[in-house]
């Protein structure tokens, strides 16, 4: 996969425009450009599996939710601050789910996949929302956040400052596996998986690695998010917001990477104006979304494409 | 004295009531251009997808140099060195020719080795990738999408896919399918070529290219083997022309 010349220059500049925000100690701009750079790592590493490897998957909340609870019940019940420790096992705790989940769900294809993801953050949903101890459906505070020495995550510019180190790195991470052959393994089953296997691929395996590995990267975008508002919910398991992800990859342009980080600035943007401009917001992104998907197949992204198609 | 590369023996599927394929013993030796031929729904694309492991078999065994391979999955029988190519060209449309290639030679290299290094440094898969290009006569295709080919070409690139594996045995589900004379011409040139240094085992429908190209012919009649000889043993078989070969002369 090669980035055009122009897309790369407009990356960097959104990144080093992003990069001078916290300069500003702008409460709202830091924390609401803090959330939508979360997203941007929640819908890149939804895109590793819907854009190359052609997995639709609906359990991405579940690792995003998954990984903001065990935050929380680290800082919580083990007075765990440093994220030199919470962060290492809130990825793998998600690392663990997702090879479960992953080697469960990817037994099904096509729609049976999507149903079985669904059905897996459903169950996730109902766990957190019912089950005693886990603060029900307000959900729990991160009593201490992140702390490293004098570096403490609870401060809204450090925070902003991590989120945007972690969707640099993963933004480079995701580049470089899928300009691998790893990658284009997964395109390649994407494309033909009958035909992958023949040729020698175990392709269920490079689908599982794959599952897994954006499913720990849902997890970072959790990790940041509790991190950020010092807050969990099970809201984070519905399937709105695996839903909402899905369009926001369709929406920027699947299998391009950068495509998810545009719908994630873009839908940001189109809800937080739109909400000043009426209560009915939603019905303006609806109708934004039909027109780029009719109009514009390639999502946002395909507008950057250059001359080769 | 010839090695035997291939053996089924007693091999059968059953779809229901139906035998798709039945007892099939066969043999394919090292070097040989063996094909199977037969009316349609004689069972030969089953018998090609019971080798490859893409279907089970119902009883029976199938042996690749005296390994018995009937249970395995198709990706370990690949990388035991059995290609197969279907009956329809089956590449992938959004890749140029050139990076289908790749993918071809990359599934031999091991997977721990795959991440993170961008695919183009790899040297000795570029390299099977490039030589495999050649072999297919695609160079000057190299950065066509495989979408945008002719379906000749594409049965060529498919060809291409399979050799970039470097495969002991070919498995061909009728190459010449669909393609139109000049076409045709083309891959049975292929064909030739790749025979020189390997095992194939062909199913087609093409008789003119059967009988010239196969060192030995084994007629399919449903799920059973009906005879297996030379081109000439099968050409002068009473029961061969009863049961398929009709009036046409071959």
């Amino acid at each position: 996969m090669i980035v055009p010349p122009r897309v790369r220059a407009l990356l960097i500049a959104g990144a080093a425009a992003l990069f001078l925000v916290v300069f500003s100690g702008d409460r709202f701009w830091l924390q609401f450009l803090g959330k939508t750079m979360i997203t941007c790592i929640f819908a890149m590493s939804l895109d590793l599996l819907v854009g190359f490897a052609g997995l639709v998957s609906l359990a991405h909340a579940a690792f995003f939710g998954l990984a903001a609870y065990l935050l929380a019940g680290l800082s919580n019940h083990y007075g765990l601050v440093s994220p030199l420790a919470t962060l290492p096992l809130c990825l793998a705790g998600v690392g663990l789910a997702a090879l479960l989940i992953g080697w469960l769900s990817l037994r099904a294809s096509g729609v049976y996949f999507i149903m079985v993801t669904l059905a897996f953050t459903q169950m996730l949903y109902y766990f957190f929302n019912d089950a005693p101890g886990f603060g029900g459906s307000d959900g729990l505070y991160v009593n201490d956040r992140p702390r490293l020495g004098p570096i403490d995550f609870g401060e809204r510019t450090v925070a902003y400052l991590a989120i945007w180190i972690a969707l640099v790195a993963t933004y480079l991470l995701l580049l470089r596996v899928v300009r691998g052959p790893f990658g284009r393994v997964l395109i390649g089953i994407r494309g033909n998986e009958q035909r992958m296997r023949s040729l020698g691929y175990p392709t269920g395996r490079y689908k599982l690695a794959a599952f897994v590995l954006a499913g720990g990267l849902a997890g970072l975008a959790g990790y940041l998010d509790a991190t950020l508002y010092g807050f969990v919910n099970p809201a984070h398991f519905g399937w709105r917001v695996s839903g909402l992800l899905l369009m926001t990859v369709l929406l920027g342009g699947k299998g391009t990477l950068h495509g998810p980080v545009l719908g994630a600035l873009l839908l940001g943007f189109l809800e937080h104006y739109g909400e000043q401009v009426t209560t009915h917001w939603n019905a303006i992104v609806g109708a934004f979304v039909i027109a780029v998907v009719l109009f514009l197949p390639r999502g946002l992204a395909g507008l950057l494409r250059g001359a080769r198609g | 004295m010839a090695e035997t590369l291939l053996e089924t023996s007693l091999l059968s599927r059953r779809f229901g009531a139906l035998a798709a394929v039945d007892s099939v013993s066969l043999a394919f030796q090292r070097g040989e251009v063996h094909a199977v031929i037969g009316p349609n729904g004689a069972g030969k694309s089953t018998f090609l997808s019971l080798i490859s492991g893409e279907l089970r078999a119902s009883s029976g065994r199938v042996r690749f140099k005296s390994e018995d391979v009937t249970r395995l999955t198709p990706d370990r029988i690949s990388r035991l060195g059995i290609g197969r190519s279907y009956q329809s060209a089956n590449v992938f449309p959004e890749l140029t020719c050139a990076e289908c290639l790749w993918l071809a030679a990359q599934s031999r290299a091991r997977p721990s080795m795959l991440f993170f290094r961008p695919a183009e440094t790899y040297a000795g898969i570029g390299a099977r990738a490039e030589r495999a290009l050649q072999e297919c006569r695609l160079t000057a295709r190299r950065a066509t999408p495989a979408g945008e080919l002719s379906y000749g070409e594409q049965r060529q690139l498919e060809l291409g896919m399979i050799l970039a594996t470097e495969p002991e045995l070919l498995l061909l589900d009728e190459p010449l399918a669909g393609l139109g004379h000049d076409e045709a011409i083309s891959v049975i040139a292929l064909l030739r070529e790749v025979a020189r240094s390997s095992t194939l085992l062909l199913v087609e429908h093409d008789m003119d290219a059967v009988f010239s190209i196969a060192d030995r012919i084994t007629v399919l009649v449903g799920g059973r083997v009906l005879e297996t000889g030379s081109p000439a043993q099968i050409r002068q078989s009473r029961a061969v022309r009863e049961a398929y070969l009709g009036d046409e002369q071959p």
